[in-house]
């Protein structure tokens, strides 16, 4: 294997590596990594946060010249600070390079360092995500301190991933439970951060965060009340694929053949026998489709909006005229309402990142059980 | 929402209680009328607006309204129901 | 009274614990207010004027006394000490805290109720003739279907998302005391020429901005069609209900823009593949169901109590004319209690009247109590031997108002003293004609009266089907009231026609004064009812009465 090997692409490579590290020893992985010079230069991308001391401890215990990247949104709570200063003479951090916003940018974008009431995204961008990437640049890899348990996005993360720059991002504590954080804290008697005991369980910038208390959520104090999860700079490619939700939780599309609108089958020739999918609006005469319910492999039907509820009756209605191939609710579709989809006779519900984002794939697989408690069942089938 | 004719309030109901709040001049929230911030220019009203829609997770269904004269629903709103002493007007917040 | 399996329970408490992770995600912010509010609204959760609003479902207006407790314990605990029986056969609460709503539905769930479907364009809970199983002119009671229609409409996949909410009746009497017409469905329980049960099924019926009598869709449908054939009207309607104008979005629109015959046509035909979808299954539930109203083990005991009260008791006489209704068995009486004292606001009960009512119930009506549209309680099964104790019991507890029928036993909404959609005030025209009548000692010789008052045009009050309605609006900043007449619920539905301007706050009650004073000036005799006077000689005599001569030629 050599990441020169022009024929091997880099993520046939990072599918490689997920592979080979699935189920090695964190530290162990992190070691192999660090000394393995194909990927360097590699940096540690550290918040200083409620966790972080668990990866920071890691890697300055292999090598504690590895550069630390620390981002200063100069908005973060004074006990960061405090925190970091702490950490960083504790484990001996020797490349420690405190990463600021630009000056220019600030002054031009947030002189009253009020941005983050107005926008947080344009916050986020002009204190982290546009200072990481000027910090990163030189880099070939970096580690991030990511864990799948915290949600959102993060639900399905790898190992091993690609960011928008072709860079290998590491995720070494991906896996990673609460409980196994706290007990490597706790075994190894490191100091924790202050305000971990305030309540705080994921811990951003000052004016976006609140204590996440015992909350399901772990990020759910991080800008509260506003739908949004991340900061930006872990989002690897975007615009990011519609999720496809079933039973067994989110997936990407494996439908390539593409969709056709209803006009398009008049043209259909009888021969062809091509792989097909239709896309229906609500409005839709099931009765139209019934010469054709024998030869589509796949119907999509779109939901506009979540209360516009014509869909389900819609599905339920192709059902009954004997429609037995893929049936599909594609649009504003809420996780409550997957158990309807469900029942209405549909097999899969398509949505779009920013809301598999805000409603991520655990919310769904909570209504996963949609057979149980079901009246019209209880009406129709003999005990 | 009527055209700007006179000076106006913001008010909404919190979100954990429902209580009737009213946008005070430190941008906190007051659950006394008497506390209202009154907007006298209409573009500061609807920009303060718009900010409580976009980043104000606290209260649901704000809106502005005429500061004075009262419309009645406002007084209702401001004082608790007619028909029993048991709202702001009986100190129940 | 319907007994919840093990699978209603594990239900409701499932629900319950969905709605607290719901709650849970809305604080933190996960659910934005404009996803939360029809989970909100499908859990009955409202935010009125001054807070939120529960409206717990009594299905079919049926409760136990434990439940009756229940109720009024959540009313202390989490609420003001007092409840709200609506028109609807619901109770409302008006000032729960979001974060304590969890609670009150896991509280509400161990006495097997529920707020489901109180609320959003759904299928709304169902209601029935208050006095059913018990009414002397009974046929059959209607209950049983009501909770097999409860069961079925529950969480229905297909139409939790409606273009507009969607409410069921069912009455088995010939006295129609459900409003069956003025629902989006009407049900009638009804035999064929050979004896054969069955329905009646009425679609279209409303009352709001455009008032509607339902049509018969079909005239006699066999009892084990039913739900094929509901779900065949609902699935029309989903597909076609207009979902671009929420004032044109009801079935009755529907059914006036595309014609009786072509609804008709697409609900054949879509019954006509639903009927294969039902094996059966739910004529053995509704079976089981039947069961479940057996009637109670009724008492053989002298009433001669309740003959010597009658001679001795002039108040318990009154009470005994106006709050009996003629029960099944001849040794029984329906009570109506009524939750309009001179004064009250219609339907409020406190709590410790709540408890009074559940004792009374235990005690002395086989355990069972209703709550009727017309917003009073109901002893369904009383002997009378004891209706002296119950009646002693009543008094104590400001429950004995002896009104039921009369002019003070009049239903208004919250109006604007709670809701966020009300033009005016309600409540407060209901306690001041209440109080008027009171002070001029009329209610007795006027007689048999119901007058309806709504707040809004969306006639929660059920104006257009009072003998006299009134319609609370806002006219140039100030309330204004405005006057139909001739309206009726019952089995001749018909919808009130307006008089004219209205009144303001201060007009309304004298305006009624006037129209009443008509009245009893024009009836042929004192056993001649309001509505059968204003039958007889149409609304000329009555506009007089409410406005001169030159308001008059004015509206013309």
């Amino acid at each position: 294997m050599s990441f020169e090997n022009p024929g091997f692409t880099l993520s046939a490579q990072v599918a490689e590596l997920n592979k080979r590290f699935q189920s090695t020893d964190t530290v162990e992985m992190l070691r192999h990594v660090i000394a393995d010079p194909r990927f360097g230069p590699l940096a540690l991308v550290s918040s200083f946060g409620a966790d972080s001391v668990v990866l920071l401890d890691m890697v300055a215990k292999i090598d504690s010249a590895l550069p630390v990247l620390f981002i200063d949104t100069e908005m973060l709570f004074r006990q960061t600070l405090t925190y970091q200063q702490k950490l960083a003479v504790d484990l001996g951090l020797q490349d420690l390079r405190r990463i600021l916003p630009s000056r220019e940018a600030v002054l031009e974008r947030d002189f009253e360092n009020l941005l983050h009431r107005s926008d947080t995204d344009a916050c986020c961008t002009l204190r982290k995500t546009e200072p990481l990437a000027r910090a990163l640049k030189g880099f070939r890899g970096w580690i991030s301190g990511r864990k799948r348990y915290q949600g959102g996005a993060r639900a399905s993360m790898e190992l091993f991933e690609i960011d928008a720059e072709q860079r290998i991002k590491i995720n070494p504590l991906a896996h990673w439970s609460r409980e196994e954080l706290a007990g490597y804290i706790t075994t190894h008697n490191l100091p924790r951060h202050p305000l971990v005991a305030k309540g705080y369980r994921s811990i951003g910038c000052a004016p976006c965060t609140i204590p996440s208390g015992t909350t399901n959520h772990e990020r759910a104090g991080r800008w509260e009340g506003q739908g949004k999860t991340e900061c930006g700079i872990h989002f690897s490619q975007a615009p990011a694929a519609p999720v496809i939700v079933t039973d067994q939780g989110f997936a990407k599309d494996d439908w390539a053949g593409g969709f056709r609108g209803v006009d398009a089958l008049a043209s259909l020739g009888t021969q062809d026998k091509s792989a097909l999918a239709v896309d229906l609006a609500g409005d839709f005469n099931a009765k139209d489709l019934l010469r054709w319910v024998k030869r589509i492999n796949l119907i999509r039907v779109d939901f506009p909006v979540f209360s516009d509820g014509r869909g389900f009756s819609l599905g339920r209605q192709l059902r009954m005229l004997g429609y037995a191939g893929r049936l599909r609710a594609k649009g504003h579709i809420l996780a409550d309402q997957y158990a309807m989809a469900r029942r209405s006779g549909f097999d899969e519900v398509e949505i779009d990142a920013a809301l598999a984002q805000r409603q991520p794939a655990p919310v769904w697989r909570a209504r996963a059980n949609w057979q149980v408690r079901d009246y019209q069942l209880c009406l129709r089938q003999r005990a | 929402m009527p055209q700007f004719s006179a000076p106006q309030i913001l008010t909404a109901n919190d979100l954990l209680s429902g209580e009737v709040v009213y946008h005070t001049k430190t941008g906190a929230w007051s659950c006394r009328h008497k506390d209202a911030a009154i907007f006298d220019q209409p573009n500061p009203a609807a920009d303060c607006l718009k900010e409580i829609i976009q980043n104000d997770a606290s209260v649901v269904s704000p809106y502005l309204v005429r500061a004075l004269p009262m419309h009645f629903r406002e007084a209702f709103r401001a004082a608790g129901p007619s028909n029993r002493f048991i709202g702001k007007q009986a100190g129940h917040t | 009274m319907y007994n919840y399996t093990v699978f209603d329970k594990d239900f409701v408490a499932t629900r319950a614990a969905q709605f607290r992770d719901q709650v849970q995600r809305r604080i933190e912010g996960t659910l934005t207010e404009d996803e939360f509010k029809p989970l909100r609204l499908m859990n009955g959760l409202y935010l009125l004027l001054h807070a939120y609003m529960l409206r717990v479902a009594i299905p079919y207006g049926t409760l136990n006394s434990q439940q009756m407790r229940a109720l009024a314990d959540i009313a202390d605990k989490w609420d003001k000490g007092y409840a709200h029986f609506s028109t609807r056969q619901n109770v409302q609460f008006h000032w729960p805290k979001l974060r304590d709503v969890p609670d009150i539905l896991e509280a509400l769930a161990a006495v097997h109720m529920h707020a489901i479907q109180t609320s959003g364009a759904c299928i709304r809970s169902v209601t029935a003739d208050h006095f059913a199983g018990a009414a002397a002119d009974e046929l059959s009671d209607p209950r049983p279907t009501a909770e097999l229609v409860r069961q079925w409409s529950t969480d229905h996949p297909e139409f939790a998302f409606l273009p507009r909410k969607f409410k069921i009746a069912v009455s088995g009497s010939p006295q129609d005391r459900a409003v069956t017409k003025f629902h989006d469905i009407g049900l009638r329980l009804v035999q064929d020429a050979t004896g054969a049960p069955g329905y009646e099924v009425s679609v279209g019926g409303g009352l709001g901005r455009t008032p509607m009598v339902g049509k018969v869709l079909r005239g006699f449908l066999p009892r084990a069609d039913l739900l094929p054939y509901l779900e065949a009207i609902l699935q029309v309607y989903n597909l076609i209900g207009r979902r671009d104008n929420k004032y044109k979005a009801r079935i009755k629109i529907t059914l006036h823009e595309h014609g009786l015959e072509d609804i008709r046509q697409q609900v054949e035909a879509s019954f006509s593949l639903q009927r294969a979808r039902f094996d059966g299954t739910d004529q053995d539930i509704l079976a089981r169901i039947e069961a479940d109203f057996m009637l109670p083990a009724y008492k053989t005991a002298p009433i001669s109590a309740f003959e010597r009260q009658l001679a001795n008791d002039p108040s318990f006489r009154a009470f005994s004319e106006t709050n009996l209704h003629p029960h099944k068995n001849p040794d029984y009486a329906i009570v109506t209690v009524s939750l309009k004292a001179h004064g009250a606001t219609p339907g409020d009960a406190s709590s410790a009247q709540m408890r009074v009512l559940a004792e009374i119930a235990a005690r002395w009506s086989h355990d069972e109590l209703r709550v009727s549209h017309e917003q009073n309680i109901i002893l369904p099964h009383v002997h009378k031997g004891d209706l002296p104790e119950v009646y002693k019991a009543l008094q104590a507890a400001g429950l004995a108002t002896a009104n039921i029928g009369l002019i003070s036993d009049l239903i208004a909404c919250p109006g604007m003293d709670y809701c966020d959609l009300a033009t005016a005030r309600s409540t407060i025209v209901a306690q001041s004609i209440a109080l008027r009548f009171e002070a001029l000692k009329q209610e007795h010789t006027i007689g048999p009266l119901k007058i309806k008052i709504s707040g809004c045009i969306n006639a929660c009050g059920h104006h257009h089907a009072g003998h006299i309605g009134i319609l609370g609006l806002e006219k140039a900043g100030v309330e204004s009231y405005q006057i139909t007449l001739g309206g009726d619920g019952s089995q001749n539905a018909t919808i009130g026609k307006p008089t004219g301007k209205g009144f303001s706050s201060d007009e309304i009650v004298p305006a009624i004064e006037r129209l009443i004073e008509a009245y009893l000036l024009l009836r042929h005799s004192a056993s001649e009812a309001f509505l059968t006077t204003y039958r007889r000689l149409g609304p000329a005599p009555f506009k007089a009465a409410l406005y001169s001569a030159k308001e008059r030629k004015n509206e013309l």
